[in-house]
């Protein structure tokens, strides 16, 4: 709901969730896939090399989503898969 | 597995000189019931008091509600897993005192200071609007009031509360022992009419994995991170089911309500007339990546599937985003082809304008709401406080003011009542549209 009254107000927002499908059916303009709900932004399971690489792919994602011009709900997808 | 329910119905409390039931009157002897449970040392009072329905009575600090059983027949005894052995229950004979229930409070901080694990505040009226929002206000109620030693853990003071107001419930329920009850009902499963529907009910259940207790527990086993898996219905009423006993949030059903959980005994009462109840699945749901909770969603309804449903009710515990993992279940299985009714209460804010639920997918064509758990509600000053609060906190972040526990109180949501949410359908609910 920030992020919709954000866009409004003519600020681009990128939306970082781990639950993107409720973020999508709420009309959020870009959005960006997050890890899980207590850690979005990185996996404290993880190596911290790994954690690292995942942290910086989330928020690299997120600032080019940023940058995109979207004319709907777009999702974007980090490259975040890691094989448990 | 063939269980006998056998109810003594109560209809007042009075204090006597030992326990006793006898022409619908519970006499209790106040005096045995405090010294069996001040052999625990961690207790360092205990007192009880009785309530009626229309009392001008607030009770705060309320934990748990637990209405009194025990078992005459059949393996295992009552909660098994917390005051016996594991033993696998729901056959036999079960004796138990209707329209009455344990109240237990309990002074309690937590070490937990913010976040979903932190105290609340539970209060119940036995009067007034108070009581109409809540089920348990129509109980005569035996409430259990104990101060316990100061510095204990999350996990102590829930075994401590949660043994003293299984083990009182418990004991009451002996005093039957060898009575005619007023009534036997029957549960047993099978004798499917072919030409029925075969219909399970999805008991979606939100635990915890982080928070020192799960939420739930089965045979008092925590329920963490946790496939889908088949309970037989009967189990419920012999109390495999035990909650967190330091914690009364009113959208997390207690004992009481796993006890008498509306939907296993609607579905049983329909059995072999409506539809054939073929059995419960427990589904763990809050998974904290939408990876988790699709899992979950499609094992879910492949386990549904493979059972050979028709339809299924679709029932869940807590709040938040666990929701996803519910809606998601709704989909896998009409996907499958299995008719789903999705049993929830809704959301709509203190005013009503906001949405009502968290989430949503097309395939959820039949929702039964049970109302709504925000909305306004004035509570007048109580004559008499009963529990251990005189001061309680209406919100529950860290250094929230302090209210007078006997005054007026205004509350913009339903959770702070203890029975105040109803989860699944106990109540009648009439909705008029405006």
């Amino acid at each position: 709901m920030i992020s919709k009254e954000l866009d409004r107000a003519g600020f681009p927002v990128a939306l970082i969730s781990a639950m993107y499908p409720v973020a999508e059916q709420i009309g959020a303009s870009r959005i960006v896939k997050a890890v899980a709900i207590p850690h979005p932004c990185g996996d404290p399971s993880l190596p911290a090399e790994m954690d690292r690489a995942l942290r910086r792919e989330i928020v690299t994602s997120a600032l080019k989503a940023l940058e995109t011009e979207v004319e709907t709900t777009t999702l974007f997808a980090p490259k975040m898969a890691v094989s448990s | 597995m063939v269980l006998e329910m056998a109810e003594f119905p109560v209809t007042g409390i009075q204090p006597g000189a030992k326990i006793v039931y006898e022409a619908g009157t519970l006499r209790v002897d106040r005096q045995e019931i405090v010294d069996s449970i001040l052999q625990e040392t961690r207790i360092e009072a205990a007192w009880l008091e009785i309530v009626a329905p229309g009392d001008h009575a607030r009770i705060t600090g309320i934990r748990d509600v637990v209405e009194p059983r025990v078992k005459v027949s059949g393996a295992g005894q009552v909660f098994p897993g917390v005051l016996g052995a594991v033993e696998p229950v729901g056959d036999g004979r079960t004796h138990r005192l209707s329209g009455m229930a344990v109240f237990v409070t309990a002074e309690y901080e937590g070490t937990v200071r913010a976040g979903l694990a932190v105290q609340r505040h539970a209060i119940l009226d036995m009067w007034g609007a108070g009581a109409e929002a809540s089920r348990y206000s129509r109980l005569h109620g035996l409430v259990v009031n104990l101060r316990l030693a100061k510095g204990l853990s999350e996990l102590q003071a829930h075994t401590i509360i949660q043994r003293a107001a299984y083990e009182t419930a418990k004991k009451l329920a002996e005093t039957t022992i060898g009575q005619e009850p007023r009534h036997v009902e029957t549960f047993a499963l099978g004798g499917a009419d072919p030409a029925l529907p075969k219909v399970f009910l999805i008991q979606g259940c939100l635990t915890d994995s982080h928070n020192p207790h799960t939420g739930v527990s089965y045979y008092n086993l925590p329920i963490r991170d946790s496939l889908a898996t088949l309970i037989h219905p009967n189990e419920f009423f012999d109390g495999v089911f035990s909650v967190n006993a330091t914690r009364c949030v009113g959208y997390f059903p207690i004992t009481w309500d796993w006890q008498n959980h509306p939907l296993v005994l609607g579905l049983y009462r329909e059995h072999r007339k409506r539809l054939n109840f073929a059995g419960v699945i427990l589904e763990r749901i809050r998974y904290e990546t939408f990876h988790g909770k699709e899992v979950v969603a499609q094992h879910t309804a492949n386990m549904a599937s493979q059972l050979g449903a028709d339809a299924a009710l679709i029932a869940w515990v807590g709040s938040g985003n666990a929701f996803v993992d519910v809606m998601l279940t709704v989909r896998a299985c009409e996907r499958r082809n299995i008719n789903t009714v999705l049993v929830t209460y809704e959301y709509g804010g203190k005013d009503g304008i906001d949405s009502p639920l968290l989430f949503y997918v097309p395939e959820a064509n039949a929702v039964a709401s049970t109302g709504s758990r925000d909305r306004w509600i004035e509570l007048p000053p109580a004559e008499k406080l009963i529990g251990p609060y005189e001061e309680i906190q209406i919100l529950s972040y860290p250094g929230a003011p302090l209210a007078s526990a006997r005054g007026a109180l205004t509350l913009d949501a339903r959770d702070m009542i203890v029975g105040g949410v109803d989860n699944w359908g106990q109540e009648n609910w009439i909705c008029n549209a405006y």
